[in-house]
């Protein structure tokens, strides 16, 4: 097992990949947080370390998990067949070396890099809010590593399902036109499409308040897309801060939770990342086990 | 036996990759594995190292059964492949790693200790004229030095069956001697070796066994001289004699065609170069040239799949 770790690791630390995703990363978050700053300094509202990140929130779980997601999906979908392509995986298992030890050796060093990078990712989100005016706190710290972490459940999940894809089809780059395709296709058109229909289903009564649309938007999303790591991630961290708004939508009060209380809040959306994730790594792994190396 | 492959079938959709092919490679042999593009030879060597799935047969390494009707028995393969050198067709190596780091890997899977590794790499890359490249990464490096390296890696865990699957192809003539030198030395020291390839050349002057595979099937296994010998039978002789001056061959048997004034293609089925000779001599004329013309491996294959 540690054979396969070893080698993914290094190839990955030594091949443009893992670079590309601190690249990406960093240039997702520096300017949103110079955004940020400007937004503060502009509204004269006061900087707490909640109000910073309840922004870094709806920075991480859109553009940021959006980009992290299409690469999670792209390191998965091309880990298999670009190495039967190139003939190196001809190499290794002609080596003694058993198939579910240099896959499972494989998935750990995926996962430790894009772990590094998560960790580069919290630094980084730490780092901003300390600059537009935040205070370095343990609630901070841990707050900002939790979801970066959620994000990594997420990546995995898509990494596994990488396997999948890339177990399938023969060539690395018709996988990755096809892992693009699955991302637009089946993690934006269709989690809107659920999010429009969330609000078309509440429009008959014109009655509802803003968190009824919230808690139908929460159901329909833990229903209808629960394999959508992301979406379930926005469930989860949508709970970070209550908002509670008057009848006329004025929002009264925020109140922040933080984000492990957020977690113990949707056991079932945690559940759906876990297990789908358990369930791409089985299938993966045994089409692994058994398929034709070339 | 080192090697026993029996009655193995592999088959893409309708293309018959394996037609029910046997094979046995003997402790000692050099053997070369004969066969034209698409006939099954790296499907036969791939499916050796468990690296695709037939669907039937049975295969055996040293003795012990590593795979029947569909399956591997991994554990046994994992033990066999400590005594296996494979070196795979138009394969790459790692391209981020140098010569040192990639046997240094592959030193690693086998579970060689690092200084033992080390050593054997020097060794290894000296013998193959890597030493002064040794640390320039492989994505640099010429087909020739990819050539020379795949077959370094092979060679990290000292294997007693060294399995090349066209290991000659792409390399120039000199290359080619350079390289037929090293697996006989490699024999010399007590490896078997296993290698295939599609042009005959290749397995002249070093095979001892050649198995000519076509379409799947093993369809003659024997020393490369029977093989030269039963394809002249039945293929005919082309004789190309050069006298000293014209010679009639009215009323001979021999199919016989003029190719300049004093130069003649004879076609005949046995050896009659001694007749030949009586005959121009009969004429009172001397033969100044006479040579056999070999057949092609294309000609051999053609005729015996006949
Ligand atoms: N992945 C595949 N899908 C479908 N057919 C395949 C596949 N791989 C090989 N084949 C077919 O199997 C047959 C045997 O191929 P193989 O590669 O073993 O031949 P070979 O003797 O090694 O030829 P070459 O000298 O060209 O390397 C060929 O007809 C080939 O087209
Ligand atoms: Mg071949």
């Amino acid at each position: 097992m540690m054979w396969g770790f070893r080698l993914e690791f290094k190839q990955n630390l030594r091949t443009k990949k893992f670079w590309v995703i601190i690249g990406i990363m960093a240039l997702l978050y520096i300017p949103s947080f110079y955004i940020m700053k400007s937004f503060f300094l502009q509204s004269g509202r006061e900087i707490t370390n909640e109000a910073a990140m309840s922004m870094l929130i709806s920075s991480i779980t859109g553009m940021t998990s959006f980009f992290v997601a299409i690469l999670a999906l792209l390191i998965g979908a091309t880990a298999i067949n670009s190495e039967i392509e190139k003939g190196t995986l001809r190499i290794a298992m002609s080596k003694p070396i058993k198939r579910l030890h240099y896959i499972g050796g494989k998935f750990l060093a995926h996962i430790l890099v894009l772990l590094i990078a998560i960790l580069f990712s919290t630094a980084i989100s730490i780092a901003g809010i300390l600059y537009i005016g935040g205070s370095l706190t343990s609630q901070l710290v841990t707050d900002v590593l939790l979801l970066n972490l959620l994000l990594l459940l997420a990546m995995i999940q898509l990494v596994a399902l990488g396997y999948i894809i890339s177990t399938l089809i023969k060539s690395a780059t018709t996988a990755l036109g096809l892992a693009l395709a699955v991302m637009f296709i089946v993690f934006m058109i269709v989690p809107s499409m659920v999010g429009f229909l969330a609000i078309k289903d509440t429009m008959n009564n014109p009655h509802t308040s803003m968190e009824e649309v919230q808690q139908i938007q929460k159901e329909y999303t833990t229903k209808y897309l629960f394999y959508d790591p992301i979406s379930q991630v926005k469930v989860i961290t949508a709970d970070v801060s209550t908002m509670s708004s008057s009848n006329s939508g004025v929002i009264r009060n925020i109140r922040y939770n933080g984000v492990a209380y957020a977690i113990r809040h949707n056991p079932t959306n945690l559940a759906h990342i876990l297990w789908l994730t358990a369930l791409y790594l089985i299938i993966g792994f045994y089409r692994f086990l058994r398929m034709d190396l070339r | 036996m080192i090697l026993r492959i029996e009655n193995l079938i592999k088959t893409y959709g309708d293309v018959k990759a394996l037609n029910g092919l046997n094979l046995e490679v003997k402790q000692g042999q050099i053997y070369g594995f004969l066969g034209p593009n698409g006939a099954g030879k790296s499907t036969t060597i791939l499916s050796t190292l468990g690296l695709i799935f037939p669907q039937q047969g049975r295969i055996e390494l040293f003795d012990t059964e590593v795979f029947r009707d569909g399956k591997y028995d991994e554990s046994s393969l994992v033990e066999v492949k400590r005594k296996i050198g494979y070196m795979p067709e138009h394969a790459t190596l790692w391209e981020f790693l140098t010569p040192l780091q990639t046997l240094d890997m592959i030193g690693e899977a086998f579970g060689i200790p690092k200084g033992k590794r080390a050593e054997r790499s020097e060794e290894l890359l000296k013998l193959l004229n890597l030493w002064d490249v040794r640390n320039k990464k492989v994505g640099k490096f010429s087909k020739g030095m990819r050539q020379r390296l795949l077959l370094a890696q092979s060679l990290i865990n000292d294997p007693e069956l060294l399995i090349l699957d066209e290991p000659m192809t792409g390399l120039d003539p000199s290359g080619i001697a350079e390289f037929k030198g090293i697996i006989r030395e490699l024999n010399r020291e007590g490896k078997t070796v296993f290698f295939s390839s599609h042009i005959l050349a290749h397995v002249e002057e070093i095979c001892d066994t050649v198995g000519v595979i076509v379409k799947g099937k093993l369809i003659v296994e024997d020393n490369l001289e029977s093989i030269k010998r039963e394809f002249l039978r039945r293929a005919g002789y082309t004789i190309i004699v050069e006298t000293s001056r014209p010679v009639s061959f009215d009323g001979v048997e021999w199919k016989v065609s003029p190719l300049g004034e004093k130069k003649y293609r004879i076609v005949t089925p046995g050896d009659i170069r001694e007749e030949i000779h009586d005959f121009v001599a009969s004429q009172r004329a001397k033969i100044l040239t006479m040579q056999v013309k070999e057949p092609t491996l294309e000609e051999i294959f053609l005729k015996m799949v006949e």
